[in-house]
This record gives structure tokens, sequence and C-alpha cells, in this order.
């Protein structure tokens, strides 16, 4: 087959290049001193239990409590995971040494983050776009409270509810965030950005008046008002996870 | 009871100064005494719109640093016996504003003036936030288009949070009306332009006046008088009345002060 020539690709109306934001879910591998044959005899044990679930997992070393540092043992560490079938891509809370060996092996280093232990992870736990702050871990939970606004959202305004529910009386503009670790409630126009569950809850729920919304998210994953199509329904709507699709439904 | 109006938009162009100038002539026409301040520091326009540039001595910021004593930099309009100009400096910039010498020159001008009208700059920084940081009301301008709407709610969150009223928390909030200046009946039914409706649905906030556009406005700015002053253009007429409505009035709002042409003009006006 021929390659198209120059100009039928320049009438082509497809973008050569897109720009899109992506979050994905990695697992974390914490080490614990050297990678010696203990560790690695534990880890045979933890793939041995669950096979495929690590099978195309991105992987995350994390080297906080590791003393495994020069840029050899880093290689090895890397090779060696990387023979048991699991996608290493980068490395976290390494020390500056660390740092530049992970580099070195071919890694990325990321900054410190949070992470949970897999067992808690029912389903996929998709990061929200901005999870820095919304997601300082507290070891126990204070009580929820909802929290209640009685004015417009403004543009440029950001509401977080970050223990439980939010209830907007009024309109949120577009240019305006309203962020809930709960369901959030708008009597009023959704214009700009609701954010639910954003600690990872997909039981979360969005409920508004009118939808003519910039973004929806549940637990991380999100549509964009591009992607909302035209059937959309408009009015007295309920949004809700089903699986790892967000489903906008008219309320009768 | 002396009140701080401060006129703002986020926007630049949508007609703040136009505006400002308009309303504080309207309210020292009706008998007033109000003072209009420039705080559009470096970008001194106040003073033409309103026909006094050359006869600036001392300013805004010479106040503020104590260089002059606020009667020798206020102006006394020559046509209006109860309205004065507070021009700004065109060599400084907003960084020469402090929040102090804002109060302290608000303070003492509300022991002499009824109404002190501020006329914000564009944008949300120093120069905006310290205008509208002492309103006890705010007259939101806003264009009917997209662009200018977002940026007028994005003053409105700005009205509601940063300011001393809502700092203080105790219960009272920055009044604020919107102006919708510039506005063409014609382009709306064009769909080239918002309509009133979708403006007010997206603001949500009291409609003080519809300005319509008009050639009356430019003209009345290059000349250096505030368009209230020519009472028999529509764009007057449209201020007067929501000057009226900022001191409490009961006016009906006409949406298109123009369309009182008569039938014959109507007819005219189209085939030209």
């Amino acid at each position: 087959m021929q390659a198209p020539k120059a100009d039928e690709r320049e009438g082509a109306t497809v973008k050569p290049i897109q720009i899109r934001g992506r979050s994905l879910t990695a697992v974390a591998l914490h080490l614990e001193g050297a990678a010696d044959a203990n560790f690695y005899n534990a880890l045979d044990a933890k793939l041995r239990q669950t096979p495929l679930f690590f099978e195309n997992a991105p992987l995350v070393i994390d080297l906080e409590h590791s003393s495994v540092a020069s840029p050899e043992a880093i290689s090895a560490l890397v090779a060696e995971l990387r023979r048991r079938r699991l996608s290493v891509f980068a490395a976290q809370n390494a020390t500056a040494e660390q740092a530049s060996a992970a580099l070195a092996a071919g890694l990325i280093v990321l900054p410190g983050g949070r992470d949970v232990p897999i067992e808690r992870v029912s389903r996929s736990p998709a990061r929200s776009a901005r999870p820095v702050k919304l997601l300082a871990a507290e070891p126990e939970p204070p009580p929820a409270a909802t929290k209640l606004i009685t004015q417009p959202v403004r543009s440029g305004q950001t509401v977080f509810a970050d223990r439980g529910d939010l209830v907007v009386i009024g309109s949120v503009s577009s240019g305006a965030e309203v962020i809930a670790t709960g369901n959030i409630h708008i009597y009023g126009r959704l214009r700009g950005r609701a954010l639910a569950g954003v600690n990872g809850d997909g039981a979360a729920r969005i409920f508004c008046h009118a939808l003519d919304a910039e973004l929806l998210a549940i637990a991380g994953l999100y549509r964009t008002s591009e992607t909302l199509g035209p059937d959309t329904p408009r009015q007295n709507v309920q949004i809700y996870l089903e699986g790892e699709k967000l489903c906008v439904e008219s309320l009768k | 009871m002396s009140k701080v109006i401060v006129v703002t938009s986020g926007k630049g162009g949508v007609g703040k100064t136009t505006s400002s100038a308009a309303i504080s002539a309207g309210l020292a026409m009706r008998g007033h005494k109000t003072v209009v301040v420039d705080f559009d520091v470096g970008l001194r326009n106040l003073d033409m719109i309103m026909g006094c540039e050359r006869r600036v001595v001392f300013d805004f910021i010479n106040v503020i640093q104590g260089d002059a004593k606020l009667k020798q930099a206020l102006i006394k309009d020559r046509r209006l016996e109860n309205l004065f100009v507070l021009p700004t400096s065109q060599t400084r910039d907003k960084d020469a504003l402090t929040q102090d010498g804002v109060k302290a020159v608000l303070d003492e001008l509300r022991q002499e003036f009824d109404y002190i009208i501020c006329d914000s700059p564009a944008g949300i920084e120093r120069g905006a936030h310290l205008a509208m940081y002492f309103a006890d009301e705010a007259v939101v301008v806003t264009n009917p288009e997209v662009s200018s709407v977002r940026d007028s709610d994005r003053v409105l969150g700005l009205l509601n949070s940063k300011t001393y009223l809502a700092e203080k928390a105790d219960g009272r909030a920055v009044k604020a009306q919107l102006l919708l200046t510039r506005f063409d009946p014609q382009r709306v039914a064009g769909g080239e332009m918002m309509s009133v409706e979708d403006v007010l649905e997206i603001l949500a906030i009291p409609l003080l006046g519809i300005i319509p556009e008009s050639t009356t406005v430019l003209r009345a700015s290059n000349v250096g008088m505030p368009v209230v002053l020519d009472d028999k253009s529509p764009a007057g007429r449209a201020y007067e009345d929501a000057v009226g409505r900022l001191v409490g009035e009961q006016i009906e709002m006409r949406i298109n002060p123009a369309e009182k042409r008569g039938f014959l003009q109507r007819l005219l006006k189209r085939t030209a």
C-alpha cells in the first residue's frame, strides 16, 4: 500500500497531534530494605496467588524504606521485575541518589503520593484530576457533614465539601467548580465542573435541575461537555456510575 | 449616610469609565454631592471623559502618599455644582495603591460626599481589588456577550468574598446590580448578542439598566462630557433611568429606548 501523497494529507481534517489529559491507576510496590532473595521469594509467592492481577498493570516502585540505591542494583531490580512481566515504569519516594539511578534505568521519577493498600480497592479507584489536596489522608475519617451553599457559585470559585455531600441552592457558573467526597445536589443550572466522590466513592451521584456542565466526574471517572452527546437529557438529571461508565439519566 | 459604589466589570472596554462618569453626573444632577475616583492608576482616562484633564495638578496617589491634601486633588466640575473628580496618576502603577491609603482617602471622602463612585480598572488584580474592597454597592458593567458575562460572574464571586463587607461576615454583603451596556436589540434578534434574559439567568443579580449601543456615547467621551448631560440621546436617558434606580426609585425598564422613535423615523432608519 502506498503512503498518501502530501497534498492528500494536507486536505485531511485529522489533526496530526492532540494533547489530552490522562490519569491512570498504578500499583505501587513497596520495597523494604534490600532487593534480596527474601524479597523475590515473597514477590513470587504473591504473584502465584494472583497471577492475573498484575498482568499489564502499570507498576511504581516505592523506595521510601529501601536501601537499594546504586545504578546497578536499581537496573537489576527493574530487570528482575520485568522478567516477571511486571510493567514497572516509575519510582516514587526516591532519594536524590535513587532518583538518578532510576532515571538511568529508564524509569521516571514521581513525586511522593498517597496510595492505598490494594485489598481496599474494590474497583478502579481512578484519581480525580487534582487529587493531591483532596486526598489528604486521615486515619479516622471525621463524621460526615453536608455542606450547604445558598448563593450561586461564580466563575473562578471552588466549593469543596470534604466530609460528605454538597448542596447548592442556585446555579454553578461556567468556570466554577463544585467538589464533594459524597453526592452533589444542585438546585439550579450546572454550567461549571462537578466532581463527586473524589475520594474514590463510586456510589456517589450528581443531581441537578439543568445540565450544561463543562465536566462531570464521579470517583475520578469523568466526561466533558464534548463527550456528552446531543441526546443527553438536560433537565432534572442524575449522574451516576454504572461499572466504568458515567451515566446521565433523567429523573422522571 | 454616604455610599461607596464601585463600577467594575473584570473585562476591559465594556464601558466602566463611561458609566462611572455618567452615573456620577446623574447623581449630581439629582442634587447628591458626588465624587468619582479613578482607580485605574497609570491609565488615566476618567479625567478625559469628565473633560477636566487640563486641570489635574495633584492626584489620588499624591493624596495616598501624603504629598497633597485631598482638597488640593479634588477637581470641581464646571457644569454641575455637586460633582467632583479625584483623578489618578498617569506616571505611577497600581502598586502605589495601598489598602490603608485607600481606606484613609475613602473615609475622608465619606465625611463630605453622599456618593463616592469608584471607577475600577479592568482585571481582578490589585487596582480592581482595592477599588471594590471598601464598597457598599457595586455596579457590574457587562456587555451582552459570553466573555464579558463570564468575567462579570468572576467579579461577582470576588465581591462576595474579597471585600471588606464579605470578610467582616456580619451578614451584610456588597449589593451588586447589573448595568448592561452596548446593547443592540437588532443584533440580539439576529442571534449575535446574548439577550437580557440570558445574561440575567447566568449572573442572577438585579438589573440596574440597559444602555443601548450608541454613537452619542463615543461623541460624548471625545468632547469630555458625561453622556447623561445629553438628555436627547437614548443612551443618556437610559443612564438617567439607571441612576434613578440606583437611588431607589421605581422606574420601568425600557429595553430599547431607541424604539420610542416615530413610525416614519423607523422606516427611514430601515432603508438607510
